[in-house]
């Protein structure tokens, strides 16, 4: 899948972009430059109010003439041409205003879903014949990607405008139920950073571009504007190429998977959970020594380097291992290059004393993030694991969203354990092709 | 050589297994008292126990079966357990965890039916009321504890099998033991919400644990009625935190005198140090399972190897299996020990008889079982048997 790189010196470039065809799956554009007005910023929610108003009106009319659209398409094979215009503005629209809402984006979005309007954008094929089973049973085949969307967006997902007081895209709202969505959390947080620099950071914008291209593929799919099931693979995100991190991950995982070690994964984990839970305890315990030791040498001493990547290599092959994002039965020694999910860390560097003496509560937002992020991994592990059971190999686009969630974990604990000075990329950029 | 140190090594074994079997078998319960079981039998109500037969017979057959098909299933296992080696990315020792947790996920999954029938029996007899789900669910947790535990073993018995190679059975019994023996101390930690009894049964325990030389034992109560109405009673720990527990679905519901009985028992274990017996007779079992283990192994690396666990899992099942005339006969004495310590502490024969009637007709237990299937598997005396000992009591002590 082609998509937009970032910030094009000409947004023109925008309608370069080849036409989709019946049965593409649904494109979401990126030419957003991160940078943002700190008055639109400050004022965002209030800002948001009448598209949330309009939103939730439309929203609430899609819904209610959803019945007809599915009868229609029952008995026609596809989606009547003009309803399905509407449903594609709709759908258009609320990325719109979520991409605005939750600082994704920075213009104040139009009201009607226009094409080519906004710097997030998503393409909506044409319409087209559809298989009437998949239609007559789309509400319960789309169950699963509105789980997982609510986990990555929040309850609404950035789709329905219904459902908007639900997800909370303001700060007071989000602040309640920050762990309701990877991408409502990083809004969160990407509010005060936008405030203090006039700049979205990236990963969080990048976050918040992949999870809302993905509910826009869900309601396009729930809506019958679309045969093609939403894919959550970051892979297909146009988000940035990652930046150079001394945290990095290496893939060599070929997706097949065993049926049997993924039908008793649980039991598997067993031994596993009772060690990294001892393994934690000395980890904690070797942290608070590796403060106070860097806070002195301005750097970590190369044993508890050591020792601490280590466990974080360990934690993430576990973590990969759990939500069926790696195949193989992990080692317990975190030993590097002995697993498909694995971590490369750098050697140890100098590090800004002003930052380790604070290094807690800087992990804040990392950790916060990190945690929604886990409930997206817990959610598309739930998916990979029936499939995997079924197939024999695991779904690519939940194994690399798993493996994403398992590479910002490991560059989360590096940071928050002095394994590196740099702050974790929340951006899902790591299979960008 | 090695033939002469491995002879050596047999002979010593059955020395040790010999000598230490002849001390712990020996019970205070007199050698020459007659049991007629026969005469017992008039004790029960003939309908009582043509239910309970009924209703043992179809669990004896799916015992059987369940057993027969564990050992088929490992069979097959040692065969094709060595290729889950590819599934993983861990050490030797991590490997023989992951084929070791395999083979008995795979064991549960194929005796699984077999637990669903028996559920599924009980419940038509009115002997359970526990769900299927409640079952299944119930039964995963528990193989997730065996997971845990066979790996804690795993990881005593392969690191020293790495370290000591073909010798690693001679401290590696030992440490088993050890570590048995620190599971029976801290067991009762892990039973947590125990609640203390009536002021009227700790009355009635008092003296009876005086009498029986346990008296800083202490008697507590576990409320089962969410999960069981099947009563039961069981002592454990050992030293300071030995204790006896009953279920409150008995020492609710049974009469006083019964419930003495049952207490009794219970101190009776602790009176004979039959939970450190059990230790030795593991040990007695432990020495000569590991040695065979470990020559049976060794084609495939020995046990440091992971390849060679599916293979030592199927040796100990086997080796299990055919200990278990004799495992489950030192269990038998131990219980009949703890009965007749019963019965010379509380002096009342007619109480036990009451009870193990109660027994047959609350838990449709069969009072006169088949011989063999009595003498391989069964570790408790039968109804008849404790009955005829409680009558053999009294004719004692007219």
């Amino acid at each position: 899948m082609d998509h937009l790189s970032i910030a094009p010196e000409k947004p023109a470039q925008l309608f370069e972009r080849a036409p989709l065809r019946p049965g593409d799956q649904v494109r979401t554009l990126n030419y957003d430059d991160l940078h943002r007005w700190r008055v639109s910023v400050g004022f965002r929610f209030f800002m948001a109010i009448p598209h949330l108003i309009w939103l939730s009106i439309w929203g609430g009319g899609m819904f209610l003439i959803s019945p007809i659209l599915w009868i229609v398409t029952l008995v026609k094979g596809e989606p009547p041409e003009g309803l399905r215009d509407v449903y594609a503005m709709f759908i258009r629209y609320s990325i719109h205003v979520y991409a605005f809402l939750y600082l994704a984006a920075n213009p104040f979005p139009g009201f009607l879903g226009r094409p080519r309007t906004y710097p997030i954008e998503v393409d909506i094929p044409p319409g087209g014949k559809q298989n009437r089973w998949g239609v007559g049973v789309r509400l319960f085949l789309a169950l699963p990607a509105f789980f997982l969307m609510t986990s990555i967006v929040g309850f609404g997902g950035g789709g329905g405008g219904g459902n908007s007081s639900g997800s909370g895209g303001d700060p007071v709202t989000t602040t309640l139920s920050i762990s309701g969505g990877a991408v409502a959390t990083v809004a969160f947080f990407g509010w005060f950073a936008c405030l203090a620099r006039g700049r979205m950071p990236q990963g969080f914008r990048d976050l918040a571009v992949w999870g809302l291209g993905y509910s826009a593929q869900t309601y396009a799919y729930f809506f019958l504007l679309t045969s093609r099931y939403p894919n959550s693979d970051p892979a297909l995100a146009p988000v940035a190429p990652l930046p150079p991190h001394p945290i990095r991950m290496r893939m060599t995982d070929e997706l097949r998977r065993n049926r049997w070690t993924v039908g008793f994964r649980i039991i598997l984990l067993m031994p596993h959970y009772i060690w990294f839970f001892l393994w934690s305890v000395v980890a904690l315990l070797a942290s608070i020594v590796t403060w106070l030791v860097t806070l002195i040498l301005g750097r970590t001493p190369r044993p508890l380097h050591n020792f601490l990547s280590a466990y974080v290599r360990y934690a993430s092959h576990l973590f990969a291992f759990a939500n069926l994002g790696g195949g193989p039965f992990p080692g317990f020694v975190g030993a590097p290059g002995t697993y498909p999910v694995d971590m490369e860390i750098d050697e140890p560097e100098r590090q800004n004393r002003w930052s380790v003496l604070f290094r807690g509560i800087l992990a804040l937002p990392a950790l916060f993030v990190y945690s929604a992020l886990s409930g997206v991994a817990g959610f598309a592990s739930i998916g990979a694991w029936f499939y995997s059971l079924v197939k024999g190999r695991a779904p690519e686009g939940l194994r690399n969203l798993i493996d994403y969630v398992a590479r910002y974990g490991a560059q989360v604990f590096s940071y928050l354990l002095f394994v590196t000075p740099r702050y974790p990329y929340s951006g899902p950029a790591d299979y960008v092709k | 050589m090695r033939l002469a140190a491995y002879s050596a090594a047999a002979v010593a074994v059955a020395v040790a297994c010999v000598w230490g079997g002849t001390a712990l078998w020996d019970t205070v319960v007199p050698g020459d008292l007659h049991l007629n079981t026969r005469a017992a039998m008039d004790a029960f109500d003939p309908a009582t126990v043509d239910e309970a037969a009924e209703f043992e017979r179809v669990m004896r057959w799916l015992f059987i079966a369940s057993q027969v098909v564990l050992v088929a299933v490992l069979a097959v296992y040692v065969k094709v357990g060595p290729r889950f080696q590819r599934e993983s990315a861990a050490g030797p020792i991590g490997t023989g965890f992951l084929l070791g947790m395999m083979g008995i996920a795979l064991v549960w999954l194929i005796q699984l039916p077999f637990g669903l029938i028996e559920i599924w029996w009980a419940r038509k007899k009115d002997a359970t009321d526990v769900g299927y789900i409640d079952y299944v669910l119930g039964d995963f947790f528990g193989l997730a504890g065996e997971a845990l535990f066979l790996c804690l073993l795993l990881l005593i018995v392969m690191a020293l099998a790495r370290l000591l190679r073909g010798a690693w059975w001679v401290p590696g019994v030992a440490v088993l033991a050890g570590l048995f023996t620190l599971l029976a101390w801290g067991s009762p930690y892990l039973v947590p919400g125990l609640e203390k009894p009536s002021p009227q049964l700790q009355a009635d325990a008092r003296p009876l644990a005086k009498k029986q030389g346990v008296a800083d034992v202490p008697v507590r109560i576990e409320d089962v009625h969410e999960w069981t109405e099947q009563p039961n009673a069981y002592a454990f720990g050992m030293g300071k935190t030995r204790r006896i527990v009953l279920w409150n679905t008995l020492s609710d519901e049974f009469p006083r005198r019964e419930v003495r009985s049952v207490v009794s028992h219970e101190f009776g274990h602790l009176q004979h140090d039959h939970i450190a017996k059990q230790i030795g007779w593991f040990a007695l079992f432990a020495l000569p399972a590991a040695f065979i283990v470990t020559v049976l192994t060794r084609r495939r690396g020995g046990l440091g190897d992971p390849r060679a666990i599916p293979l030592a899992l199927f040796v100990l099942v086997v080796l299990n299996l055919l200990a278990s005339p004799l495992t489950s006969g030192a269990s038998r004495r131990y219980e009949a020990e703890a009965d007749w310590s019963a019965l010379e502490a509380t002096r009342d024969p007619r109480a036990m008889v009451a009870l193990h009637r109660r027994f047959t007709a609350e838990a449709l237990s069969d009072p006169d079982p088949p011989g063999w299937y009595h003498w391989m598997f069964d570790s408790h005396p039968s109804g008849a048997e404790r009955v005829a000992m409680a009558k053999a009591w009294r004719a004692r002590h007219r």
